[in-house]
């Protein structure tokens, strides 16, 4: 069964722009999916869809065969959204007060936010941070706050939004390698990303937004001789061994 | 209290950097040519956050500075934290802002929102409401004269406050439509959020 | 960022550090008011003496003390200043300075001293207190008073402490990309707050908006949650010790 699955799917700005227009597209349980394109193609509107933080102007969401609508608060949980700008989504005076932040909501009781929090700083290798405030951390380890707060909440699916913008090269080697464990150990990655040097081996499929559309949609193999076409940079070399991790 | 709608949490989080904004306004300050005092920013962001958020969100904001700063907080105009500077002398302003708050969003947010309402609730609230607190303030804390409050609390801040109705109302023409939600959210209700 | 030092806490493990937050609250409530009302030079000595011997009991190092005084300054030179010329003349006095008197002088010490003492209390309650667990206190009386929604005002407390640090380096920035570009050339003084305030609230609106949305995606909800905090007899005691010097002023 398609864990989560769009119809299609619209989405139109107040002022008529239009986000994402007809989307179709299902996703297979354990899948990892590269999302790409340009600027202002519609990948984070898209996703913000999945998480059901937007109103279609046409369209729904389907997770696991039923609408978001039904259930919020279980779609929510239940796919994680890693935001674009770490920073926006870190709420805590704490690392570990702002991991209890999503288990607090779901009324779980203290014991078990506790064990979740402790599990998911452990999963992130931040439990020694775990009394700072999130305002010192670096650029890699704040993402990394920024995952476990969704890890927290034991999601299926996991959306990272650019996870690699603005990290330098040991940051974007520590978060790369963290969304591989994720992926490891059975959760559905989502990664949108035009970085597609850094992590393209890993990934079973690709899907290229361009204004508003999917225009591509296959294995990368496949999809990466027409990239070009969408404004994005062909990577030079072998794509199945394509990674920034060695 | 149980169930709030989203836009309700996204009120909460602008209330919330008014907040910040406010606190943030007393630590950046400005020279003005001709003027002995510098001007911090706090009432200037009071005045915008009751234009921007509304009477009930802007006294919200308003009203969250104080009690922070009230819990011990260093929170007030430079640094300066907890109930020395409410009962000091000039506590009053801090009361002052609270009010103005609440009557530029209550005059400002009645009705159709128009340039000359805004400028006339600006005014009334920045330079009028603020500063009767503040001289009041004065004269119950060091017992001075009415004369002698309006020459050390109010004289010197005129020009500044001035300057700064302008530039409030000025800005939350261009800041009001920022306000308006980007995307259609989840929300119940979606209209006019920024004067309920 | 370290212009800006909202947070006073001082990590530790001292007698005041241990004291529950909540009863460390009240207490700070009580000696502040008793501060407000008394008026004897032995009262301010007595607990000047007092408080700094919580000071010390609390290992926070004497040049914060100073540091936290010298915000001040100003404020209490004022006061003593204009309290010192604001009495009238006592008949008979002669005092070479017009308008000064000694009664005002004095008058005007004891009321900066009021405010040093003020001070004390708030930097031994804040230096000692993490925001988080202040919050919790906060909360928690708050969830007594019927009608207040005291979970959504504990976050809106923990959200301007996680705004405030990022307003403030976008500020920075933005205020040096302007100096490298010479705004101080400007005369206009209008022109220039909004050359500053407008960049930093259009970003600061757009981060506000993401935040909501970040929240909303991590089931954001209103309910307020009884957090584990305990009082034990330690904490008792020192709201009693609270209450006895509170009380001793009171009454003698």
């Amino acid at each position: 069964m398609n864990i989560l699955e769009t119809q299609n799917l619209t989405h139109i700005f107040p002022d008529d722009t239009i986000g994402i227009h007809d989307i179709n597209l299902r996703f297979q349980a354990g899948e990892f999916t590269i999302l790409s394109g340009t600027n202002g193609s519609g990948k984070t509107v898209l996703v913000k869809h999945f998480n059901g933080l937007l109103t279609p102007s046409g369209g729904r969401v389907l997770f696991e065969g039923k609408p978001i609508t039904a259930n919020l608060k279980y779609t929510r949980s239940s796919i994680g959204l890693v935001f674009q700008d770490s920073n926006n989504q870190i709420v805590g005076q704490t690392v570990a007060e702002d991991v209890a932040f999503g288990p607090e909501n779901l009324g779980l009781s203290p014991t078990e936010v506790k064990r979740r929090v402790q599990k998911a700083l452990t999963a992130v290798d931040l439990s020694h941070l775990a009394n700072q405030r999130p305002y010192v951390l670096s650029g890699g380890q704040k993402r990394k706050l920024a995952i476990a707060g969704v890890l927290a909440m034991e999601p299926k699916i996991i959306i990272f939004d650019e996870p690699f913008t603005g990290l330098d090269y040991p940051g974007v080697r520590q978060v790369l390698q963290q969304i591989l464990e994720l992926h490891h150990n059975n959760h559905t990655i989502i990664l949108i990303t035009h970085e597609l040097e850094k992590v393209l081996g890993h990934a079973h499929r690709i899907i290229v937004m361009d204004r508003g559309k999917v225009v591509m949609d296959g294995s990368p193999g496949k999809v990466i001789a027409g990239i070009e076409n969408y404004g994005l940079k062909k990577p030079h070399g072998n794509v199945e061994t394509m990674t920034w991790l060695q | 209290m149980a169930k709030t709608s989203p836009l309700n949490l996204r009120m909460t989080v602008y209330s919330s950097l008014f907040t910040a904004l406010i606190i943030i306004g007393g630590y950046l300050s400005f020279p003005i040519p001709m003027n002995p005092v510098p001007v911090v920013l706090s009432d200037f962001f009071v005045l915008l956050a009751g234009l921007l958020l509304g009477a009930s969100w802007g006294f919200t904001s308003v009203a969250m500075f104080i009690f922070l700063g009230a819990l011990g907080l260093p929170v007030f105009a430079g640094g300066k934290a907890g109930l020395a500077v409410i009962v000091g002398p000039t506590g009053g302003f801090l009361f002052g802002f609270l009010a103005a708050a609440a009557v530029i969003g209550w005059i400002a947010g009645k009705g159709k929102i128009s340039v000359l309402k805004d400028l006339v609730a600006s005014f009334i609230a920045g330079v009028i409401v603020i500063y009767s607190f503040g001289v009041i303030g004065i004269m119950l804390v060091l017992k001075t004269t009415l004369l002698k409050a309006l020459a050390i609390g109010v004289l010197p801040f005129l020009p500044g406050a001035v300057i700064k109705v302008i530039a409030a109302v000025i800005l939350a023409q261009v800041l009001r439509p920022l306000l308006q939600p980007q995307f259609k959210s989840n929300a119940n209700s979606n209209d006019s959020n920024d004067n309920q | 960022m370290a212009a800006i030092n909202i947070f006073h806490y001082l990590p530790g493990n001292s007698v005041i550090h241990r004291i529950d937050t909540r009863i460390k609250l009240v207490c700070m409530i009580m000696l502040s008011i008793t501060t407000s009302l008394m008026g004897r030079v032995w009262d301010y000595l007595f607990l000047t003496i007092i408080l700094l011997l919580f000071f010390w009991l609390s290992g926070m190092p004497v040049p914060r003390l100073l540091k936290e005084l010298k915000y001040f300054h100003l404020l209490i030179l004022m006061i003593i200043g204009i309290q010192a010329f604001s009495l009238p003349p006592a008949p008979g006095a002669f005092i070479p300075i017009p308008g000064f008197t000694l009664a005002g002088l004095k008058s005007g010490l004891l009321l900066g001293w009021r405010l040093v003492v003020i001070v004390i209390i708030c930097l031994l309650f804040t230096g000692t207190t993490q925001i988080s667990s202040l919050r919790r206190a906060v909360e928690w009386f708050l969830h007594f008073i019927p009608g207040l929604p005291a979970a959504r005002i504990g976050t809106m407390f923990s959200l301007t402490f996680v705004i405030i640090p990022l307003i403030f380096d976008r500020a920075a920035e933005i205020s040096d990309a302007q100096k490298a570009r010479c705004v101080s050339g400007r005369k206009n003084p209008w022109q220039r707050i909004s050359f500053m305030v407008f960049p930093l609230l259009r970003r600061t609106f757009e981060q506000a908006d993401e935040m909501a949305m970040a929240m909303e995606s991590r089931c954001y909800s209103e309910v307020y949650r009884k957090t584990a905090m305990k009082t034990s007899g330690y904490d008792w005691m020192a709201l009693g010790f609270t209450a006895l010097v509170c009380g001793f002023l009171f009454l003698l």
